[in-house]
């Protein structure tokens, strides 16, 4: 095809040679302005769908938005588009912002684990040369929270102090070596309380609860949350024909972010507060700062800088945010405060310390019958996201196998240590790597291959869990075959020498949850999107969305830049204000490219509109024959006959000056009406498999991890680059978990490791190869079938890296992190069992397939099929989890078995055999106990 | 994070830098040497134990000099390398300290005069102040000793250098220099008990070089270190060795990271030799049981004793594979 010029047929006899312009008329910017590209480039039609005319294949079938398809940048591997600033150092973060006559604030943390302020004297603070601003819990004993039901936090401590590092007071002063020093002048008398750091012992009665909950709180426990759940047929459960069961202890890690937090508050000359802050979710800052600051939310502007890395650990509302604010209002000046790293340690928000304990059972076909779980997750000293994370250990375990029953009790309790919270992955990782290693245990003593047991046993596209999600599309058999022919699983499982191994593992995760936190999702959406264009004919999208370095911009700038067929250089993305930026739920649970660019895209298909309805005027064709291509406008059967995107928008403009449109998403209603259905509820779900191949030096028990084959469902990679790099940053964090990575609470109860040389985060020589593997299931939902990309990656490395540590020694180990020690303490106990002297003498785990092997690989042959007609939607009959044991689709489940449970609460007969965490089912809540204190 | 004040001084020769710590002695007031600062500059960061004054030994000419038998201290880990002549073992050690950025700024005076290490030590100031401090950082209280309570006579800080057990078994010695003169030992007697003495310079004396004997060049050795991460890690345990090939009395082996001190271990070796000769498997025994490493570092003490045993068989191994 050849090209077009952008705007043909321009009368030569207007325009002046001699640089005047012609009487009457102001030449708008020149024709083809948009680009150094003064033509048009062709239709790409690799990047078209085929069932819109394009060559792109569509496996899956139709999709919501092919229409909207330009060719123009949607699936193509871009750059970020923010990377410029990134590498050339100009992006700003939090400390870079520097404001005329900014003084520098500093916050005096608390010395104990647990205790109670006395009294705070300030004089000899005040009394420094230099010292501006003074501030204590006293100044602000409004509570906040990241989640309304849970708001526990204060800006500073008002009456007892949480654990070491907990927030006590700040000043602010002209330069930092000075506000060092003030810090050591505040007189304090302490009253010491008793403390409490194993989260076990957070189950029982204490004299005095980290929190109290009124009529809420349970007994006198440290419980903040507990949670049952139990769906379908326990008497599965009974003479099963295999099982596993595994007691794991897993590490608190934290997210490593490299930039520390940093914080600006001014408040302008009109006593407006402008606060500048790297933040994942501003909005909530937002609610949180007015609500500490008795300060309307108007009179608030959350400015978001850069974000240099959050993973979850950028996303509640921060106690220094408030305490910037408080000193900038005291000081009359701007105030910043930078965190050390000891800092960013002790504010943690990491991934929570977490006892968990799995059983699971399968019957004489190789169906799972049964998953058991029970986690005791170890909160910190205030809620944070805790009462999801609650949740999520144990509903995120639903998916994606089709299971005969489901059983979860979860704790959460407050201990004296930093809060964790939500980092990537949020509360999924754990459990999922106690289930994926026990599904590998579990296919051992069914002898057959741990692959097959999955493959056989999956949840198809467009069914129901267990639980009540609504899973629509699926790539989860796609990536286990993927996986399964990248890494040669079938020559190597079982078949390497002692010291090398091979494991594989799954994952499930949530794209975007179904439940806004602030309001219902039918009287808000979630996400909305703001466009203008105005004369120049750039695109200025408007929209709340935090990029935290995962690429949000870009992925907006990339859908606005497909459906209007333009550069995406000319579309400019402003995020950074809460003035200018519509409400945004913010960058976590793996939200914002599904949501906002769905959002996104809805705005660009009302500016397209008013495009096309402009050149249907000039050309007199109807809009359904027009094609949008390159900066032009054109008659789908003469390319000829058209006007370039520029002449169309001026047309367009002429009786309402700039273009301005808008859109929203908000997810369809779905799920359950159990207690807690709503947690863990998306409007769709991420599926990957990883395989991990591994060496294991078993004299020593240090394991590197080689290479991995990493396959992700993300739907439909919008910028494939992006994707990979998710990929890929995913398992360099989740191998930091699994092999090297925890906070290392020691003797007393202290953070010992809170620096970056010991806390080990893997560096470039623990990296190993990663073979990105990107499964496109089209999500009939999702921007252009996308799905999240962000922390469902991170699932599967953690179980497949452990199953491959036993493939090579044959030793099962259950403490993350596998540092050296744990791995080598493995080896000597299993030495000891064989009665072997010599590390290098172990047998290697071997495998003869049983008569199960045959069953499950039929099976899976048969779902293969099932699973293509149903993602195609050639199928479209009903599907809920318990048709695999021979139930009807469309008769509620409770009429068709006996004994099927829905429950949240234990029955009394239950009581006495509840896992750990399920103890807490045990006490009584205060209002039920005659009291409420 | 903010580095407390201090005056920095730069003598441009030894005498200078003597006759400076002299002055400075005098007239009462603390100073730290400074060499590339990737060991002090940190600490003082961290507000542990900083002082008044620091002398650089970086405009110190003949602290550069890098002969192949002779390293003065400011020599960089970075120029310990095959081409400029090095012992090979020495530049295998090298490469093992750390990462390739800091290696271009610390030095092999540093790395022999490093600071002893604990994780009740170095930490911040008010992480250290949530424990009451500790003996090696008392800031006037006396405080206990956090590894071992109810002792405070001693510091079981750990040594961490990965250069000293290889200077050791190549028989090297160190040159110091102070306001009382100038004088010579083994490296393998310059370390002294305990974690707060951690060698025997005295006040004003500084390592102003090593020299390694002619014989060091017939010897073979290996270096074992124990480590998480194979960037960046200081060792948390580690095991040299070297001989002249085919002649077992020649072996010596010394350790690292196991105690407040490095160790050359003589006294094991000669024992085991008249014994076993030159047999891994016992030769690692007698070596695991000389040393008692503490829980100060990243990994437990029980561990890295264990590790001992592998450590010193492999480099044993790699002595007589090398033959």
């Amino acid at each position: 095809m050849g090209s077009y010029k952008q705007q043909p047929g321009s009368d030569a006899s207007e325009i002046r040679r001699d640089g005047k312009r012609v009487a009457g008329k102001q030449s708008f910017p020149p024709p083809g302005s948009g680009g150094s590209e003064p033509r048009m480039r062709p239709r790409d039609l690799d990047y078209i769908p085929e069932t819109v005319g394009g060559r792109e294949p569509k496996p899956a079938g139709d999709h919501i938005h092919d229409r909207a398809r330009t060719g123009t940048s949607v699936g193509k591997a871009m750059p970020l588009v923010d990377s410029n600033a990134k590498v050339t150092g100009q992006a700003w973060y939090g400390d870079d912002v520097r404001l005329q006559g900014e003084l520098i604030g500093k916050i005096l943390r608390s010395p104990h684990h647990y205790a109670r302020i006395k009294s705070i004297d300030t004089s000899r603070v005040e009394a420094l040369p230099g010292v501006i601003a003074v501030a204590t819990g006293q100044d602000a004993p409004n509570r906040f929270g990241v989640l309304p039901v849970t708001k526990d936090e204060h800006a500073m401590a008002v009456e007892k102090v949480r654990h070491v590092g907990d927030l006590v007071a700040c000043v602010a002063a002209i330069d930092e070596a000075t506000a060092i020093e003030a810090l050591s002048l505040f007189d304090i008398e302490w009253e010491e309380l008793e403390p409490v750091f194993d989260p076990k012992l957070g189950l029982e009665d204490h004299d005095e609860p980290i929190h109290w909950r009124g009529k809420y709180h349970l007994a006198r426990t440290n419980v903040q949350k507990r949670v049952f759940q139990e769906f379908g047929d326990r008497s599965l459960v009974n003479s099963p024909h295999a099982s596993s069961h595994g007691t794991w202890t897993m590490s608190g890690v934290h997210h490593g972010f490299t930039e520390p937090h940093a914080v600006v508050a001014h408040w302008d000359p009109n006593g407006r507060l402008q606060l500048y802050t790297p933040q994942q979710v501003p909005h909530y800052t937002h609610r949180a700062l007015s609500t500490v600051l008795d300060v309307p939310m108007h009179q608030i502007n959350v400015v978001r800088t850069f974000v240099g890395g959050g993973f979850g650990g950028k996303s509640d509302p921060f106690p220094h945010e408030m305490c910037a604010a408080l000193l900038a209002r005291k000081a009359g000046k701007p105030v910043r405060i930078t965190f050390d790293r000891e800092e960013v340690y002790w504010i943690n928000r990491g991934r929570h310390p977490s006892h968990i304990d799995v059983k699971m059972t399968a019957d004489t076909d190789g169906r799972i019958s049964s998953f058991d779980i029970d986690a005791l997750i170890d909160g910190g000293g205030f809620a944070s996201f805790g009462h999801v994370t609650s949740y999520y250990n144990g509903v995120l375990a639903t998916a994606p196998y089709e299971l005969g029953s489901f059983h979860y009790t979860g704790a959460r309790v407050w201990t004296n240590k930093p809060a964790s919270g939500a980092m990537r992955g949020h509360g999924a990782v754990n459990t999922r790597c106690a289930v994926e290693v026990g599904l590998d245990e579990m296919a051992e003593s069914m002898a057959v291959d741990p692959i097959d047991l999955r493959l056989a046993n999956l949840l198809p596209p467009h069914s129901r869990t267990i639980s009540g999600f609504r899973i629509t599309s699926n790539g989860m058999r796609e990536a286990l075959e993927r996986v399964r022919e990248g890494s040669n699983w079938s020559e190597k499982f079982r078949q390497l020498p002692l010291g090398k191994g091979i494991g594989i593992g799954c994952g499930f995760f949530i794209s975007g949850s179904g439940l806004p936190i602030h309001w219902d999702p039918k009287n808000f959406p979630h996400a909305t999107v703001h466009i203008q264009v105005d004369m120049d004919g750039g695109v200025t999208v408007h929209t709340g969305a935090a990029d935290i370095g995962q690429g949000s911009t870009t992925a907006v700038a990339q859908v606005v830049s497909e459906v209007l067929a333009l550069p995406v250089d000319m579309i400019h993305v402003r995020s950074h204000e809460s003035d200018t930026s519509p409400v945004d739920l913010g960058s976590y649970s793996s939200r914002v490219t599904f949501m906002n660019a769905n959002a996104a895209i809805r705005a660009a298909i009302d500016v397209r509109d008013q495009l096309l309805k402009a050149a249907w005027e000039m050309l007199g064709y109807h809009p359904n024959v027009l094609v949008l291509n390159d900066r032009r406008i054109y008659y789908k059967h003469d390319p000829s006959i058209g006007v370039s995107y520029l002449q169309a928008l001026h047309k367009a403009q002429e009786d309402t000056g700039a273009l301005i449109a808008r859109g929203a998403y908000r997810s369809p209603p779905m799920g359950g009406v159990h207690k807690g259905a709503a947690a863990g509820l998306a409007p769709a779900y991420s599926f990957s498999a990883y395989v991990a191949e591994v060496d294991v030096d078993v004299e020593t028990g240090r394991v590197s991890c080689t290479n991995v084959w990493a396959a992700h469902d993300c739907g439909k990679a919008l910028n494939p680059l992006a994707v990979k790099g998710q990929i890929i940053g995913s398992c360099h964090m989740g191998l930091g978990q699994v092999l090297s990575e925890k906070m290392v609470y020691g003797r007393t109860g202290h953070l010992q490791n809170a620096n970056l040389l010991e806390y080990k985060i893997p560096s470039v020589h623990e990296m190993p190869h990663v073979e990105a593997i990107i499964v496109e299931s089209s999500d009939p939902e999702g921007p252009f079938g996308a799905k999240e990309a962000g922390e469902g990656p991170l699932l599967p490395i953690l179980p497949a890296v452990v199953n491959a540590v036993y493939d090579a020694i044959g030793v099962r180990l259950r403490d993350l992190p596998l540092t050296p020690d744990v791995v080598y303490n493995g080896i000597e106990k299993h030495m000891k069992t064989l009665g072997l002297d010599d590390p290098l003498d172990l047998p290697s785990p071997r495998l003869e397939h049983g008569p199960l092997q045959a069953t499950l690989e039929a099976r899976s042959e048969a779902h293969r099929e099932r699973d293509r007609l149903r993602q195609r939607s050639e199928d479209t009959s009903a599907y809920v989890n318990g048709v695999l044991f021979g139930f009807d689709p469309n008769r509620p489940l409770a009429e068709q078995v006996e004994g099927w449970r829905e429950a949240d609460e234990p029955l009394p007969e239950q009581l006495a055999e509840l896992g750990f965490a399920g103890r807490a089912w045990l006490k009584k809540e205060q209002r039920h106990m005659g009291g409420d204190a | 994070m903010l580095m407390p004040p201090f005056e920095l001084h730069h003598p441009t020769s030894v005498a200078e830098a003597v006759d400076l710590a002299s002055s400075l002695m005098e007239q009462g007031l603390g100073f730290d040497w400074v060499a590339g600062g990737t060991d002090v500059l940190p600490n003082y960061k961290w507000r542990i134990n900083p002082q008044p004054h620091v002398i650089s030994l970086a405009a110190i000419e003949e602290a550069h000099s890098l002969l192949p038998t002779s390293i003065g201290c400011m020599v960089r880990l970075d120029a310990l390398t095959a081409d400029n002549g090095v012992h090979p073992l020495l530049v295998e050690a090298a490469a093992k300290v750390a990462s390739s950025l800091i290696r271009k700024s610390a030095t092999v005076g540093g790395n022999l005069c490093l600071d002893t290490r604990c994780f009740w030590y170095n930490q911040g100031e008010d992480w250290r102040r949530s424990i009451d401090w500790c003996h090696k950082a008392d800031c006037g209280t006396g405080a206990d000793c956090r590894v071992i309570p109810n002792q405070n006579t001693l510091c079981v800080a750990t040594y961490q250098g990965d250069l000293a057990p290889n200077f050791m078994v190549l028989g090297a010695s160190v040159h110091l220099i102070g306001p009382q003169g100038e004088r010579q030992l083994p490296l393998s007697e310059f370390y002294a008990l305990d974690g707060m003495k951690k060698n025997v310079l005295e006040p004003g004396e500084f390592l102003l070089k090593v020299t390694l004997p002619e014989e060091a060049f017939s010897r073979v050795g290996s270096y074992q270190k124990l480590r998480v991460r194979d960037s960046w890690d200081f060792p948390e345990a580690g095991v040299a060795a070297s001989w002249i090939p085919s002649q077992p009395e020649s072996l010596k082996i010394a350790s690292t990271a196991l105690e407040s001190i490095p160790r050359l271990h003589n006294e094991e070796v000669s024992k085991t030799l008249a014994s076993n000769g030159m047999e891994p498997v016992a030769m690692a025994a007698a070596i695991h049981k000389a040393v008692k490493p503490v829980n100060n570092t990243a990994l437990p003490p029980r561990y890295r004793r264990s590790m001992v045993k592998t450590l010193t068989k492999r480099a044993l191994r790699a002595l007589q594979q090398g033959e």
